[in-house]
């Protein structure tokens, strides 16, 4: 991952913000900063509190503590609706309105011109071969073309800040790959993106900075390959090539490794503090294994996650709302 | 501003681009003009159309009753009186092919009794009245030798011309007129309020249950989408009501010319009214008044609602005070003076329908409709501020509808 040369001004700044609903506290505290120009990933279990801080950037909710900056301005995100594109978990359109003028109204509360909004709807419907249907119906789309009208809205106006709550929650392949393409371009034009995902493999393969939040909290944040240095290091893969010999020994041997997940033909080991991975190849091939593949990794984000947050919160879902 | 500009306008194009439109716009009169001629002929008394005369007598009386009844619309037959004959009509009309028989001796000319049996004898009695009497006066008359150029003359009925005096000026309006002007406005301003008051309701919900209100209140403020939408859907209703005006015009001009001089019961009822320009004003005020009042209501119920219908029943307690006052419209306009139609029409939650109503039907203190429209407008601040407290907290809330105790939590924090 490449790490972004630091911005002075971070594009969005969330200082000790907190939010109580009547029973439970969804964000406690939260601090964070994201640098402009990159990929930043709010990364949490279901019912975190990804939403809720989005919705606090975005202004839809006053936050009961704290404060949000964006911009290098002590204002939400409604004062800079212009250069924002949000993109809400859950997604509609109105299902009796045309396409086109479905897309130049949300291009107009974003504060376009109408005439630009026009054109660009214009161009955008073209580029995702949505051409033909630019008179149809809302409901006269299939799911993914909903999708793809809904995600032009939300870049339309060539917002500096976009922000994709749940980002590729419930997309078709062809449509994540949309997404992805064109969350990759924005990024290439200088837009910094900030979307929320409880998917890691996801987060891993697009991000360089992540923060994750466990009810409300924040448990880590930085650049994403910072992340995994510090917490890496102690990761060890081992693939066999038939025979395992007496690896499982080895694995056992306390001072050597603190966990490990054998999978029989393959395993990833979490070496014990001060333990020397050069011993740990030493006595896997005197045990007689067969050594296909010895590799010295960084954690999977995956991993880190599952570590930070505990793997049945991890499993998603701990409460529905998110 | 050109935020809340492009919300009126959707509302606007989206509603005006609906069939329902323009299927309102086209039906609405029609719909008007069926209640008109129902009410016209509730008005008649269900009418005389077949009646028989039994004749006794042995001057020409019954011949000139027949002629009379024939002139003023109905038809009568005369039979000769015999045995057995009241005994067959009595079964017509138990059967239902004749609404009654009129029996006349040559006694009725000295004592003016004569005696009518039917079905419906309080009609009779409304339709028989005049041209019997009349039939009699001129038999008298004319065997006293009078010229009978000067009995007709002498029989010209009797056409009570009626004018409203309002503030001190003869206005040159009937009481036929009036009343037709009070009800209609009643009718006109209940609907109207209800329809488009459910309209921001489902505009409202809409946007909640797509989630479109989420985008939305991150490019402008709560207050700002709600006024926008209530501003949009408030146009749509006085385009509907040039369509209506026109359109209504037309219908009320054709009503005339088809039937010219003709005055009939339901005529006399229903005239085309004569709307001045403050009547005009007075209507205007009230429907907008009233509008803002019930669409902020109702949107507050879409926004607490989750599904169309959790929202119709959430609806019902707002649009029963609708209700409400309109049907107390009817006892209004027989006393446009009593304490109900007063405290109704200070009330705002029934003065948008109570007022108009009563301005229309009589004589009205300018205090009281200054001091009614001044309640109007504080109840209308009053109850925007809390209904768009609620639908800030609301348009965002899943899941069930809250209860009141809830709902002040939201008014409380919002």
């Amino acid at each position: 991952m490449t790490s972004s040369s630091p911005s002075p001004t971070p594009i969005l700044i969330l200082d000790r913000v907190s939010k109580r609903f009547a029973g439970h506290t969804a964000v406690d505290d939260l601090s964070l900063s994201v640098p402009r120009g990159v990929i930043y990933g709010l990364l949490g279990p279901n019912g975190a509190g990804k939403t809720t801080t989005i919705r606090m950037i975005m202004d839809i909710l006053r936050p009961d503590g704290g404060a949000v900056r964006l911009f290098g301005e002590p204002s939400g995100g409604r004062d800079h609706s212009e250069r924002i594109g949000y993109l809400p978990e859950e997604r509609g359109l109105y299902r009796k309105m045309r396409v086109f003028d479905v897309l130049v109204f949300l291009g107009e509360m974003k504060g376009m011109e109408r005439r630009r909004a026009r054109q660009r709807a214009g161009e955008w419907l073209e580029r995702l071969g949505l051409a033909q249907w630019r008179t149809r119906r809302i409901d006269e789309l299939s799911k993914g073309m909903q999708q793809k009208v809904q995600f032009i809205s939300t870049i339309l106006h060539e917002p500096a800040l976009v922000v994709l709550d749940e980002a590729f929650a419930g997309l078709d392949p062809v449509n994540a790959q949309v997404m992805k393409d064109t969350v990759l371009e924005l990024r290439a034009r200088g837009a910094t993106i900030l979307f929320s995902t409880h998917i890691m493999e996801q987060a891993e393969k697009l991000c360089e900075h992540i923060c994750i939040i466990a009810r409300g909290r924040k448990l880590v944040d930085g650049p994403l390959g910072d992340i995994k240095r510090t917490r890496g290091g102690h990761h060890l893969v081992v693939g066999f090539d038939g025979s395992v010999g007496a690896a499982a020994q080895v694995f056992a041997d306390a001072s050597l490794v603190r966990k490990v997940d054998d999978y029989g033909q393959y395993a990833e080991v979490e070496l014990a503090t001060g333990a020397d991975p050069q011993r740990v190849l030493r006595d896997l091939v005197a045990s007689g294994a067969r050594l296909a593949r010895f590799e010295l990794r960084e954690p999977s984000l995956l991993k880190i996650f599952i570590d930070l947050v505990g793997p049945e919160a991890a499993q998603a879902g701990v409460r529905p709302d998110a | 501003m050109r935020k809340i500009w492009a919300i009126v306008r959707r509302e606007f194009v989206e509603r005006v681009r609906t069939r329902w439109f323009w299927i309102g716009a086209l039906l609405g009169p029609v719909l008007f003009g069926v209640v008109f001629f129902l009410s016209g002929q509730l008005g008649r008394g269900g009418g005389l159309k077949r009646i028989a005369i039994v004749d006794g007598t042995t001057t020409q009386v019954g011949a000139r009753i027949a002629e009379q009844l024939a002139r003023s619309g109905g038809r009568a037959n005369r039979v000769p009186a015999a045995a057995g004959v009241i005994d067959s009509l009595t079964a017509e009309v138990w059967a239902k092919r004749l609404d009654g028989f009129l029996m006349v001796t040559d006694a009725a000319l000295d004592s003016g009794k004569v005696e009518y049996r039917g079905s419906n004898v309080f009609a009779g009695k409304e339709a028989l009245q005049r041209p019997v009497g009349e039939a009699l006066t001129v038999v008298r008359l004319q065997r006293a030798g009078v010229d009978p150029m000067l009995v007709a003359r002498a029989i010209i009925p009797l056409r009570l011309e009626t004018c409203k005096i309002s503030r001190g000026a003869t206005c040159g309006e009937s009481a036929a007129q009036s009343f037709s002007l009070a009800y209609f406005m009643g009718i006109i301003l209940y609907t109207a309020i209800l329809l488009y008051g459910i309209n921001v309701m489902s505009s409202v919900l809409e946007e909640k249950t797509t989630r479109i209100v989420e985008v939305l209140v991150s490019s402008l403020r709560p207050f700002q989408l709600l006024l926008g939408k209530v501003l949009g859907v408030g146009a749509v209703s006085i385009f509907q009501f040039l369509i209506w005006g026109v359109a209504g015009r037309l219908l009320l001009a054709r009503r005339v010319s088809v039937a010219p001089g003709d005055v009939g019961a339901a005529d006399e009822l229903f005239q085309v009214p004569h709307v001045t320009g403050a009547t005009f004003a007075v209507f205007m005020a009230y429907f907008l008044g009233g509008f803002f009042l019930y669409s902020a209501m109702f949107a507050a119920v879409g926004a607490m609602s989750s599904t169309e219908q959790e929202a119709r029943q959430a609806q019902q307690p707002v649009a029963w005070m609708l209700v409400l006052s309109f049907i107390s419209m009817f006892a209004m306009l027989n006393d446009p003076g009593s304490t109900l139609a007063v405290t109704l029409s200070l009330i705002p939650f029934s003065s948008p329908v109570a007022m108009p109503v009563r301005w229309a039907a009589g004589n009205l203190p300018a205090s009281e409709l200054a001091l009614s429209l001044a309640i109007l407008v504080v109840a209308i601040v009053g109850v925007t501020w809390v209904a768009a407290r609620i639908y800030r907290v609301g348009i965002l809330m899943t899941g069930k509808r809250p209860n009141l105790k809830e709902l002040w939590r939201w008014i409380r924090t919002a």
